[in-house]
């Protein structure tokens, strides 16, 4: 056996004990503070405050008396809560609106007008986009085109045609809310259908899928993101829609909850119930931000990863 | 099991005048390993998709086995394909991506999942069945794009350039692997690839593509000895061949001090007497400095096995690089003077303006 020289290891040299950063450093040149960049941050969090400064006078005069509001407009309520009934302004709204019946009118008439958009507007994208169909970048444009269309220009022809045949109500809200949701929805669509990858639909088609089958099992659980951004999109637009609501819903009963908050204000500023009128207005309004604030990230989350390499 | 045979096919691609594959005829054995090659936008890719149905034909038609496919859609060809990136749908598991076909095909579910089980224990994803895609590594995901394939139990396999996107240690460890599985499926399989080293470890055969047209179709061997033109002769082996301009006179040509004699064949196939004379690196013999093409020395390449030598010579004209293979750790320095001659038999012949190879008989 041969005996090997062995050279000892170097003597380790102590090194400074390092803690990672709090915040990784940039790129060099990326942070610098340009003239525009600084008036573009100001611009943004000046909208912001001005935007939670809205909100947080919303909800804090929801829960005051009319004198609270006019004179301490900015303070937190008090008067109410001292007296024990923090949640006055709300059932009074509740209970004089008719908010009752117009939560469920709405519900209902939001979530189908929603779903019926969607549902015939995933379809037309996708024909639109992946079917190579003659023609489909002209239709495409023609949809479009509806989107520039305001809907108050057409608000009279479309009343009288609509109450020619007896549809000047919920249900004739209902055609009407699809109609104009439509062009809007298919608009988005397509831009989600146009990003997938090709690659998907010919190995569904190899796989032996029809056009069909891969347009349900394939197509629309990857557009998923795009659907629930176009639902959320169009439920909010859908509940807030006051003035087609003005113009065919006649009967009380019938009454969506923006059509109730506008009959509501009449009465409430005429017996001087701020207090109230403001509840009425969070009630239709915070929904639909509880609603925006859980699915906002599904909006942004896309869901093709993985697909490719 | 199935015979492929493209016959004439030709195809165009919109508001372009020249065909993408022009008058494509080419027959693939039953059972054999075919592989495309060829640099981008030779067609080999559209040659890939037009037998998968993915693409139309323009003229000539596509056969398998003796089905007239040209124009049957993807889903009755009886094929499976593998794509570059892999598009495995990514909602779906696993095994649900597996089993994708046999479920359209209404296969019953008891036989399906044994049938996605076992094509799973052959590629060694039996642990990932339930795994999402996305959870998944290049190389497993990889191996989901050929279980997809797999479990068809298709009578052709179509893949894509299926390595392109695995790192260079896990492509050639795959390679070995497809190869080995296609032999013991014995499934007919056309590859697509621009890599000329996975073209030549892979194939029975190997079809060379450019602009379209078919260059050469031959085993590797037969590519690498006899290439039937210079661009062949360019594109396989690597480094590539050596190629240089020389003259023929009554007595043949001259190449680094060798006389080579031109048989009566080859002087047949001449156009003018110009010639390109080709010698691949290994077919250098070196010598005194009197009698060869002399160089010097610019770049070794030590791989260890073997060394490379890259040497700048005016032999032909200005600025002529030479390759040289010589045996792993020999002792070339840089700036060094050397001085080479073509090993007997280790010359090809093209005519310079045709670029056709000057059969030998």
């Amino acid at each position: 056996m041969t005996t090997r020289v062995m050279t000892p290891p170097p003597p380790r040299v102590a090194k400074p004990v390092r803690k990672p950063p709090r915040k990784p450093k940039a790129a060099p040149g990326s942070r610098r503070l340009s003239p525009l960049r600084l008036l573009g941050s100001v611009i943004v969090w000046a909208f912001t405050a001005f935007n939670i400064l809205v909100l947080y006078w919303l909800i804090s005069a929801s829960f005051k008396t009319p004198v609270e509001i006019f004179t301490k407009p900015f303070a937190l309520p008090y008067q109410w809560f001292h007296l024990g009934k923090p949640f006055r302004n709300f059932v009074y709204a509740w209970n004089n609106a008719g908010f009752g019946d117009a939560v469920i009118t709405t519900v209902v008439l939001v979530t189908l007008a929603t779903v019926v958009t969607v549902a015939v507007s995933a379809p037309a994208a996708y024909a639109l986009t992946r079917l190579g169909v003659r023609g489909s970048g002209g239709l495409t444009n023609v949809i479009a085109i509806g989107m520039g269309v305001p809907f108050q220009t057409v608000i009279i022809p479309l009343f009288v045609v609509m109450s020619k045949i007896q549809l000047d109500n919920e249900y004739g809200l209902f055609f009407i809310y699809v109609a104009l949701s439509i062009p809007f929805t298919v608009f988005l669509l397509t831009g989600f259908f146009r990003s997938l990858p090709d690659e998907l639909e010919e190995a569904a088609a190899i796989d032996g899928a029809s056009p069909t089958r891969t347009f349900f099992s394939v197509m629309l659980p990857l557009a998923r993101g795009g659907l629930i951004t176009a639902l959320i999109l169009n439920a909010i637009g859908l509940w807030n829609e006051t003035l087609l609501a003005i113009v065919f819903l006649k009967d009380q009963s019938s009454f969506t909850l923006s059509r109730a908050l506008f009959t509501f204000y009449g009465a409430a500023s005429y017996q001087s119930e701020y207090g109230g009128l403001i509840a009425g207005v969070a009630i239709v309004v915070l929904p639909m931000l509880v609603l925006y604030l859980l699915l906002a990230r599904r909006i942004i989350t896309g869901l093709t990863l993985g697909a490719g390499k | 099991m199935a015979t492929v045979s493209f016959r004439d096919t030709t195809r165009y691609y919109a508001g372009v005048d020249r065909p993408a594959v022009d008058g494509l005829d080419l027959e693939v054995a039953d059972g054999e390993f075919l592989v495309l090659v060829g640099p981008s936008g030779c067609g080999k890719s559209t040659t890939l998709r037009m037998l998968a149905g993915l693409e139309g034909v323009d003229y000539g038609q596509i056969h398998i086995g003796d089905r007239d496919v040209t124009d049957l859609p993807p889903k009755d060809r009886d094929i499976a394909m593998v794509f570059q990136n892999y598009a495995l749908y990514p909602h779906m598991s696993v095994g649900e991506n597996i089993g994708f076909h046999l479920k359209i095909a209404k296969m019953p579910k008891a036989e399906r999942e044994k049938r996605v089980r076992d094509a799973a224990e052959l590629l060694d994803l039996t642990q990932y069945l339930d795994r999402k895609p996305a959870k998944l590594s290049g190389g497993q995901r990889q191996r989901v794009a050929m279980g997809r394939a797999i479990v068809r139990e298709p009578s052709v396999f179509l893949m894509d350039e299926p390595l392109s996107n695995l790192d260079a240690k896990l492509r050639v460890q795959t390679r070995t692997q497809i190869a080995s599985l296609q032999r013991r499926l014995g499934i007919t399989t056309i590859y697509v690839t621009h890599d000329q080293v996975e073209a030549m470890t892979m194939g029975d055969k190997v079809a060379v593509l450019k602009d379209g047209l078919l260059q050469q179709c031959d085993t590797p061997i037969g590519l690498f000895a006899r290439p039937v033109n210079l661009f062949v002769a360019g594109f396989i082996g690597s480094p590539a061949m050596n190629l240089l301009p020389a003259t023929v006179d009554v007595d043949g040509v001259v190449v680094g001090g060798t006389r080579l004699p031109l048989t009566t064949a080859q002087r047949s196939g001449l156009t003018s007497d110009k010639v390109v004379v080709g010698v691949r690196p290994e077919g250098w013999d070196t010598v005194d400095p009197e009698s060869g093409i002399t160089g010097v020395v610019e770049v070794v390449e030590e791989l260890g096995s073997d060394q490379y030598l890259y040497c700048k010579s005016t032999y032909g004209g200005p600025d002529q690089v030479l390759t040289v293979r010589t045996p792993g750790m020999a002792p070339w320095q840089r700036g060094e003077k050397i001085s080479l001659t073509p090993k007997a038999g280790a010359v090809h012949l093209f005519d310079e303006a045709s670029g056709a190879r000057l059969m030998d008989s």
